[in-house]
């Protein structure tokens, strides 16, 4: 665990176009609906689909801040450690994008040249330091977790892999879990069937033996109208795509939703 | 040691026109502790009742220093504008453009020990850990950026508690003697104002960082050349690294 108050660091993993984006903005839904809670969602895909189903204006992202400093470095403005530590950490968190107890980061696309080791891991640090001062963190994530752990944060607590019916999703989960096993620290781990129609095209598909199956996620009409018109996933009414997440979530065991009931779900 | 002298005289000549005009509270920093807080703790915007010199928003923070006696005010603070406590703020989160000047009497100050010297105090803000007091600065941009949450103000939080708690942390510098502070709350302009003043500083420091960091550097083609010229410390500083070079 990295926070002092942190309970859970989710990060969604998965082949492209398999439902990352929509899980995870259905998941920071289910936990901001406890206003005690404050949730980090970090969008660490470049093409940056969270902020757009959470209709958030994305104006900085970490790479341009890593991009900035970097053109400062060269510049021979940045002073000392200390000094960039203070800057990157005042950057970064000008860099939060709030809604009540929502905050909001996007990674971006590392667009620029060379190494910067250093300063990667001086991001990392600080990320991990505003990570502290929330409960959860959600992470939609580029398909494999190696990305988060080299830009985002060392260790998450919680992995979600997604993927639809196709036999090509469920392998790309298998691979991105056996890599997962191997180079990333996690505590708990589950497979989550995007988009299923009944649950007879359950019975046509394999599941893989080694990992949890926390539940399927219906074919909803509700969702795919909020994707197509770019609705706040935020607002959205109970639907049964949203009741799916929740039991998902109480599946994985995400501390503190052990319980019966979800944030979201009332008393 | 004499770096900043003219720039104290000139923020005293900036407190003069505020205090002939009426808008100059001049307060004493308080010595009753305020609870400590979580280190980098953050602020949300949504726990938030008054913002200061944030991202949007006019800011500017910077430090100078003397060893001559007279010129700092030791424990006195200069208020231009609405203090953080003021009960307007406990509504909707208040954002204010935000100027800081902390003043030091400092002593036993060389052309040796400067650099090091004042990196030490100006890093000592970043141990400011206070409950429901969010502190971010950018001293290569001379920002900051802070905010004060609803429960910190409804307790009283207050620039004298703010003072307090930098004072401590001055106090524990042995070659810290008096502290004294301005801070500049009441518009985009004095803010400016302050921070026209604050640009000659940072070039000085910007000239004394470039001379304590860089292993060579030639004056003819250095950009801090005049800078150097009209002030006798960065001088002094000067004339010894051109020694230990030689």
């Amino acid at each position: 665990m990295s926070g002092k108050k942190t309970k859970a660091i989710i990060s969604l993993c998965g082949k492209g176009g398999v439902g990352k984006t929509t899980v995870s903005a259905l998941i920071v839904k289910a936990l901001i609906e406890d206003p005690s809670k404050r949730v980090l969602a970090i969008d660490a895909d470049p093409a940056v689909g969270l902020a757009t189903a959470l209709k958030i204006n994305v104006k900085t992202t970490v790479d341009d801040i890593r991009n900035q400093f970097i053109e400062l470095l060269e510049k021979g403005g940045a002073g000392d450690r200390d000094q960039v530590l203070g800057l990157l950490d005042y950057e970064m968190t000008g860099a939060l994008h709030e809604k009540d107890n929502l905050a909001f980061l996007s990674i971006g696309r590392s667009e620029t040249d060379g190494c910067y080791c250093q300063v990667n891991d001086l991001l990392k640090d600080i990320i991990g330091a505003i990570a502290e001062n929330f409960d959860y963190l959600v992470i939609d994530a580029e398909a494999g977790v190696e990305q988060v752990n080299r830009r985002v944060l060392e260790k998450v607590t919680h992995l979600i892999l997604i993927s639809d019916l196709s036999t090509k999703g469920i392998k790309a989960a298998e691979t991105i879990f056996s890599v997962a096993v191997k180079a990333v620290g996690f505590d708990k781990a589950g497979l989550i069937i995007n988009r299923v129609r009944d649950q007879e095209e359950m019975k046509r598909i394999t599941l893989p033996s080694n990992i949890a199956f926390l539940g399927s996620i219906p074919e909803d009409s509700v969702i795919r109208n909020a994707d197509i018109e770019e609705n706040n996933f935020l607002t959205i009414e109970s639907t049964p795509a949203y009741e799916a997440v929740k039991r998902a979530m109480r599946a994985l065991g995400v501390a503190g939703f052990n319980t019966t009931t979800l944030p979201g779900e009332g008393s | 040691m004499n770096l900043f002298d003219d720039s104290i005289e000139k923020l005293r000549s900036f407190l003069e026109r505020k205090r002939a005009a009426d808008s100059l509270h001049e307060l004493i920093v308080s010595h009753k502790t305020w609870p400590a807080g979580e280190r980098g703790n953050i602020v949300l915007a949504s726990d938030t009742a008054v913002e200061l010199g944030s991202p949007e928003q006019e800011s500017v923070s910077f430090m100078v220093w003397t060893e001559k006696c007279g010129l700092i005010k030791n424990n006195r603070i200069n208020l231009i504008g609405p203090d953080i406590s003021e009960k307007k703020y406990s509504g909707m989160m208040r954002s204010l453009p935000f100027g800081k000047v902390v003043l030091l009497k400092l002593k036993g100050m060389d052309e040796n020990n400067s650099y090091e010297r004042h990196r030490q105090i100006d890093m000592a803000r970043y141990d400011l850990n206070l409950k429901g007091y969010m502190m971010r600065a950018a001293s290569q941009y001379m920002r900051e950026w802070s905010r004060v949450s609803r429960e910190a103000a409804r307790s009283g939080f207050s620039f004298a508690h703010l003072a307090g708690a930098l004072s401590a942390i001055y106090s524990r510098v042995e070659f810290v003697t008096g502290v004294e502070y301005i801070f500049v709350t009441s518009s985009t302009a004095d803010v400016r104002s302050l921070a026209s003043l604050g640009t000659t500083v940072e070039k000085r420091i910007n000239a004394m960082n470039k001379m304590a960091t860089e292993l060579a550097f030639d004056c003819n083609s250095c950009d801090y050349t005049e800078i150097c010229a009209a002030v006798e410390g960065l001088r002094s500083m000067q004339k010894n690294k051109s020694r230990l070079m030689s």
